[in-house]
């Protein structure tokens, strides 16, 4: 059997997370508020309205395609009408960048599971306003404008990506890459991150493309995954059988997980594309180009090897700590207190600063326990002030309460005890209670030792130094 | 002879209501007064057909808001009582072309589809005249969503008649705007220019059409034909009430990206003040018609009416006279594709902008049985729209389609380039002619009868050829009187100036008013004006 090369393209919709629309002053984010309730005249395209473009659509576009490694950000790009009639595109055109989008170009090298990095091109970016929404209901159809007029961001991939993974990692990558920025909240589930995936695949060894098929309507990183791997099967199938592929456009099913064929052949509809007259057209010169790029950040990707370079940590704890921006920053924060120990505070955040995120649902910026609470913590800890263990319960004490750690240890005197004379009269008051397990020990069962500590430890309510306690109690048990 | 108070020019009205005089209550009265002397039976979309009566009034308001008047004349006078300012237009009776929005009152663009749509905002325009102290009497017809120039297309019928003669067109599409001024049933109106719709009915009307810069006056809630062209401008009874209605409604606006970011020149406020000495020009290209003919493709010639050459011609004899420098032989070669380029380009927007009537949101939908979405914008847009949009939402289609555009629309771009160069060129301040405007008759000839031309498209869209370029230049220009032909017939001339330069532009209408302030044609009023002065 032939093997095949799979081909995949993907075109994805970025809503912004600007505060109002992209052409008028409506609330841009609607999710969970009632239909028809963010609308004016302008997003509802009443007689007579004009559209004045949100300049911090621009700011955020730039970000990103500068982010993209953009070849270039155009100094002048312009707005089109798109022509079509549909019920829920109140002008009946959508004011959408055609010929002169904002940028052109660039690339996202996105890192595999297995090491390698895939190169994903961009053809271009542009933006557009968002349509409405129509709801079937028992026979009616209903239309919400509340996403008329929402920012998006338009930007198509080359056919780079070689596999249903791929696809996946590209979007996860752009989500990080997007949250990173904060330019949106990209969350698939809710919209703010769509895509569409044009498949094709062609005998291994040859450079030539086939017919593609669109896919429309993936909801989710699985479910673009899913239907590129349904879609990838079928046309092996077809290929396999001499049946040619046709370019359809097939819409991804979640409930049933299957691709459903909407239309066949792609008759591309005119849409008499013409500039918008009623903008200007849209300048980026090289100061608005300066300040809005003052507002960059260093890039995840880049971070991570910073960090794996700078900080030698595993590129295991690099990846972690660079998925989300704001983690990043905690790390590098609580690390300017305390210099040189880079994995030491890796531990603490993957294991347990991590987990207190997670049950909270936040993220690192909104924790209570700064850099500077977690970097005392550790000191202590590593300074045999505190035991590990109350370490661990002074991250949610400082959690729950914002006081400083070393207040909360003075207050509830949870230092150590690693006084030896102290730490030497409780082991023999342990050992003198306890002559049955004396006994066990003496004759070889040296693996309770473990329970030995633990009885020093309850008598200290857990602040014994473990270390000097199991040396004092190895002394005496071996007498 | 003592002049009703709706015959007189706004600065007069608001001088003598500052001066307690007259309240703005005698003024809305004595307007109420002619309206119901010369205005007819009120328009309506139901099957018409003409009585001789209607070819007697003039039928210029779509809907009249007296009652809504009447609150801002109270207010008005109120406010003067109590010693405050009631604002520049205080009193004045405004009449908006009906492709304005205004907030609570119907706004039709004269069309079946939007008959009863009543919008929930008012046209910044409006609002800055109403704020003013403008007492809105109405909303005045126009050819429906302003695609003409003569006001028979529109759907609210009998059609607006000529106050100097009802058997004719007061022209259009801002034809309900000019009859109504020169009615005495407004003192001044709201009106938008696109190809001189503004111009065009002012002179047929024997009133002042500005058309300013385009960018000088917002377009929020001007229902749009064109955007690249539309301009929103005041028809008057004379250049200085024009200029004080722009100073009102001029500047830039937060919800027009497109409203130039200046300052309105004081100087709109007092034109006599410092009048200079001008540089004027003429042109032969706009003393004849050159047109392509529809059989062959080639181009005909023929001049224009010979009275209204000589009307212009006198003009700038009186201009030189009064120490103005004229300039003869001024080239302006790409006029002749004024009104080619304009089909196409106008077109290619306006069909984009009438797609929003679909009978989802607004206005009329087919209320009977359809089979799907695709019926139901059939039947809608079949039934609610009239001829001219069909016609030119079909042109627009084709010309825009992708096969096409290159040939037509982007073609016509260019062409629209060349005639803005005619402009730069004649401007230039470093060039051969270096004008401060242009003076040439504002159309080919005085108002033609009602029923002539309308049907014949081609022929009807070239009564705008000398008007047409200045809208795609998009520089000011300015029609003003200038005598009555043989029939008795307003002639307008029209002075066309570079950007923004509505202050020098105005000034030389000013002056020429000046110098003909005695001309006998200047005590002549419009027959139906005449008729109710004399109590018929």
């Amino acid at each position: 059997m032939t093997d095949f090369e799979i081909i995949v393209g993907l075109e994805t919709h970025i809503q912004l997370n600007t505060r109002s629309k992209i052409f008028c002053s409506c609330k841009a984010d609607s999710w969970g508020d009632p239909p028809n309730t963010n609308i004016c005249p302008v997003c509802t395209g009443l007689p007579g309205v004009l559209p004045v473009l949100n300049r911090t659509v621009v700011e955020k576009a730039v970000l990103l395609a500068v982010a993209m490694h953009a070849e270039s950000v155009q100094p002048i790009s312009y707005f089109a009408r798109k022509n079509y009639f549909y019920p829920d595109l109140p002008k009946g055109y959508q004011i959408s960048q055609y010929d002169e989008p904002l940028a052109r170009g660039g690339y996202l090298d996105v890192p595999m599971p297995d090491g390698a990095v895939r190169r994903v091109t961009i053809q271009k970016l542009h933006l557009e306003e968002d349509a409405g929404k129509t709801v079937r209901a028992k026979g009616r159809r209903l239309i919400d404008f509340n996403r008329c007029g929402v920012p998006l961001i338009e930007m198509v991939t080359g056919p780079d990506l070689r596999s249903a993974d791929e696809a996946a990692q590209y979007l996860i990558r752009l989500r990080q890459l997007l949250r990173w920025l904060e330019i949106s909240e990209a969350d698939m589930e809710k919209g703010h991150l769509r895509c569409d995936a044009n498949v094709s695949i062609r005998p291994m060894g040859l450079n030539y493309l086939n017919p593609k098929t669109e896919i429309k309507n993936v909801n989710s990183i699985d479910a673009v995954r899913q239907a590129i791997q349904t879609e990838v099967e079928r046309q092996k199938r077809e290929v396999s059988a001499g049946r040619p592929i046709e370019a359809w456009t097939l819409e991804w099913d979640e409930d049933l997980g299957a691709l459903h064929k909407m239309r066949s052949k792609e008759t591309e509809a005119d849409y008499r594309y013409f500039r918008e007259p009623d903008l200007l057209p849209l300048l980026v010169d090289s100061g608005m180009r300066k300040r809005i790029l003052g507002a960059m950040v260093e890039l995840p990707l880049e971070r991570r090897a910073r960090f794996v370079m700078q900080y030698e940590l595993p590129e295991y704890d690099a990846e972690i700590l660079t998925e989300e921006r704001s983690l990043s920053e905690y790390f590098e924060a609580t690390l300017t207190a305390r210099p040189g120990e880079a994995k030491t505070i890796s531990n603490w955040m993957m294991n347990d600063v991590m987990r207190m995120l997670r049950e909270r649902s936040v993220t690192a910026s909104r924790l209570r326990l700064r850099p500077e609470h977690l970097a005392a913590i550790i000191g202590m800890v590593e300074g045999k002030l505190i035991t590990t263990n109350t370490g661990k319960e002074l991250l949610e004490k400082v959690e729950e309460s914002g006081r400083a750690p070393a207040d909360i240890v003075a207050a509830e005197g949870l230092s150590q005890v690693s006084d030896d004379s102290r730490l030497r009269s409780l082991a023999e008051e342990v050992v003198a209670e306890s002559p049955d397990q004396l006994k066990a020990y003496r004759n070889g069962k040296t693996s309770l030792i473990g329970w030995f500590v633990g009885q020093v430890m309850r008598k200290t309510g857990g602040k014994a130094e473990p270390q000097r306690t199991r040396a004092i109690l190895e002394d005496l048990l071996s007498e | 002879m003592r002049q009703a108070l709706c015959d007189l020019p706004g600065h007069e009205l608001v001088k003598r209501l500052r001066r307690k005089e007259i309240s703005a209550v005698e003024i809305l009265e004595s307007v109420r007064g002619r309206i119901e002397a010369v205005e007819g039976r009120a328009p309506t979309t139901e099957p018409y057909s003409a009585q001789p009566a209607d070819l007697e009034r003039v039928h210029a308001y779509i809907t009249l808001s007296l009652d809504r008047a009447r609150q801002q004349a109270e207010a008005i006078d109120r406010a003067l009582a109590a010693g405050e300012d009631p604002g520049p237009l205080a009193g004045v009776p405004l009449a908006v072309k009906d492709i304005f929005c205004v907030r609570g009152t119907r706004s039709t663009a004269a069309s079946r589809i939007l008959q009863d749509f009543i919008s929930p905002y008012s046209a910044t325009p409006v609002a800055r005249l109403e704020q003013a102290g403008a007492l809105t009497i109405g909303k005045v017809n126009l050819d429906e969503f302003t695609f003409g120039s003569s006001n028979e297309s529109s759907a609210f019928l009998p059609p607006p008649g000529n106050p100097w003669d009802p058997r004719r067109v007061p022209g259009g599409s801002s034809g309900g705007s000019a009859a109504a001024v020169a009615a005495g049933e407004a003192t001044i109106s709201l009106g938008t220019d696109t190809s001189g719709s503004i111009r065009q009915p002012a002179a047929y009307c024997g009133v002042v059409g500005l058309k300013p810069t385009y960018g000088r006056v917002s377009r929020y809630g001007l229902i749009a034909f064109a955007s690249s062209l539309d301009c929103p401008g005041p028809v008057t009874r004379d250049v200085t009430d024009a200029a004080l209605a722009l100073k009102v409604m001029a500047g830039p606006d937060p919800r027009d990206a497109t409203a130039a970011n200046l300052p309105v020149p004081e100087a709109l406020g007092d034109l006599d003040q410092s009048a200079p000495k001008l540089r004027i020009g003429l042109s032969p290209d706009y003393f004849r018609l050159q047109y392509p003919e529809p059989s062959t493709g080639g181009l005909s010639e023929r001049p224009v009416d010979p009275e209204i050459e000589a009307a212009v011609r006198r003009a700038a004899d009186l201009l030189s006279d009064a120490g103005h420098t004229i300039v003869e032989n001024v080239p302006m070669p790409n006029t002749r594709y004024g009104v080619p380029a304009y089909f196409v380009i106008s077109r290619v927007e306006a069909a984009s902008n009438l797609h929003r009537y679909d009978g989802v949101k607004y206005g009329y939908r087919y209320p009977g049985e359809v089979a799907d979405l695709r019926e139901l914008y059939r039947r809608t847009r079949g039934v609610g729209f009239g001829l001219q949009p069909k016609l030119r939402i079909l042109m627009g289609m084709y010309v825009s389609g992708e096969e096409y555009e290159k040939d037509y629309y982007q073609r016509a771009l260019r062409v629209r380039t060349l005639i803005r160069r005619d402009f730069e060129r004649a401007f230039d301040p470093h060039g051969d002619f270096r004008l401060d405007c242009l003076l040439t008759p504002t159309t080919p000839s005085t108002a033609f009868e009602i029923g002539a031309l309308y049907g014949d498209t081609v022929s009807m869209q070239y009564v705008d050829l000398l008007t047409v370029p200045a809208d795609h230049a998009g520089v000011p220009a300015v029609s003003i009187p200038a005598g009555l032909d043989g029939r008795g017939l307003p002639i307008g001339i029209q002075f066309i100036g570079p950007d923004f330069s509505e202050v020098r532009m105005l000034q030389a209408a000013r002056a020429f008013e000046q110098a003909t302030e005695g001309d006998e044609w200047r005590r002549i009023q419009p027959r139906v004006v005449a008729a109710a002065s004399a109590g018929v």
